[in-house]
């Protein structure tokens, strides 16, 4: 899910760059006082999340749980997800620094998608229905960033439709595992602290 | 937020045996020629794998193919310094060198260890003479027996250099609390002045 170093062209770096400041102005814009708690303590799951390996076949792929941090802090999840990636390139070596900018927007860009298609949804519903459409808004999450990083290596070279098949077919069990993840955690919140959602969700805009 | 707190805390426990998802990509001198192996951090070997090797200057000095175990064989013509760049698609590219004086070293092999083992022979008594009698053919048995040997080694220590232990992933955490925390302090400092 992480792109290396030196696999994207200049031009598709400097890009995905630009559009992840963006995201993060409008993130840290949106980062209220109520809400830093919760995009610290989502921003460290998402960092613990990706060192969940899953097997499959020949290689392994990891959850992301952009969909859960995306649903729960709207645009905030483009710093969350920052920190959590900027760590990982520094302990682990996952990625790396100039592509830093491609790989925020490829993992926080879907989850700020899911919020603003199925945030409203979930809100709305019971908390059953609510755990379904947010179950949905996680593979969501996943699936659009696998079509993300196909489409970065699509701009630098390499074939769309191979390059995507194979990293969206290789996440299909993560998307289901991450449907069942968000929305049993949608759905414990909403159950213990209904107030998570609207305390987080309802600052001035 | 305690029992948020109590959830993080169980998916945190959860993950102990953590790798991280790198190419491995190694080259070493191996008599004449090249030796290196491609793979992933998690021990899978890339096989099949094209490589190719450049100069310094981005001259292409030709290429390999991996075999079923992720390992290459490169013979060098020129001592120059040789890049190896491999390409396992989805992302995943990797970029390993020799420095000029190992290529050097590996053309001029033959000439140096002749050399040696002329000048050590009368030196030593026993152990030399049975380092003299040995014909090329078996000196080139014993090292390739030598790196047959130590190949697992080799990847083990590849391996476990990429393993992430429980405390760098602790330490992870507490730089985010730590970050996060910093934030809130400013943010909350702002708040109190306006």
């Amino acid at each position: 899910m992480h792109i290396v170093d030196g696999a994207l062209s200049n031009p598709v770096v400097i890009a995905g760059t630009v559009l992840a400041v963006g995201g993060m102005a409008m993130g840290l814009k949106k980062l209220t006082l109520e809400r830093i708690p919760a995009t610290g303590i989502l921003a460290a799951s998402f960092f613990v999340a990706s060192l969940i390996h899953v097997p499959i076949g020949p290689s392994s792929v990891h959850l992301i749980l952009n969909g859960l941090a995306g649903l729960i802090l709207g645009w905030a999840a483009f710093p969350a997800l920052f920190v959590g990636l900027l760590l990982q390139a520094v302990f682990f070596g996952f990625g790396g620094f100039t592509v830093l900018g491609v790989n925020t927007l490829n993992i926080a860009g879907p989850a700020v998608l899911a919020w603003l298609i199925f945030g409203p949804m979930v809100e709305r519903s019971s908390p059953r229905n609510g755990a379904i459409w947010a179950g949905i808004g996680g593979a969501f999450a996943t699936a659009t960033t696998t079509l993300g990083v196909a489409f970065s290596l699509m701009l630098t070279g390499d074939e769309f439709i191979p390059a995507a098949k194979l990293v969206f077919f290789a996440h299909i069990p993560i998307m289901v595992i991450e449907a069942l993840l968000t929305g049993a955690a949608v759905y414990l919140v909403r159950k213990v602290r209904p107030d998570l959602f609207t305390a987080v969700k309802e600052p001035a805009e | 937020m305690i029992r948020a707190m109590l959830l993080i805390l169980t998916l945190a426990a959860l993950p102990l045996p953590a790798m991280a998802h790198k190419v491995i990509f190694a080259v070493f001198k191996s008599g004449e020629t090249i030796e290196g192996e491609l793979g992933f951090s998690n021990g899978d070997m890339a096989p099949n794998a094209r490589i190719e090797v450049f100069s310094d200057t981005d001259e292409v000095l030709g290429e390999a193919v991996t075999d079923a175990d992720g390992f290459f064989l490169f013979t060098p013509t020129q001592p120059v310094r040789h890049v190896f760049k491999a390409n396992l698609g989805a992302g995943h590219i990797a970029e390993t060198d020799m420095s000029a004086e190992d290529v050097a070293d590996i053309l001029g092999v033959a000439a140096i260890a002749s050399e040696t083992s002329a000048a050590a022979a009368p030196v030593t008594t026993n152990t030399g003479t049975v380092v003299a009698s040995l014909s090329p053919e078996e000196r080139l048995a014993i090292a390739e027996a030598v790196r047959d040997e130590i190949r697992p080694l080799r990847r083990e220590i590849a391996a476990y250099r990429e393993k992430n232990d429980l405390q760098t992933v602790l330490g992870g955490i507490g730089y985010i609390m730590g970050l996060f925390g910093l934030y809130f302090y400013i943010a909350a400092r702002r708040r109190m002045q306006g």
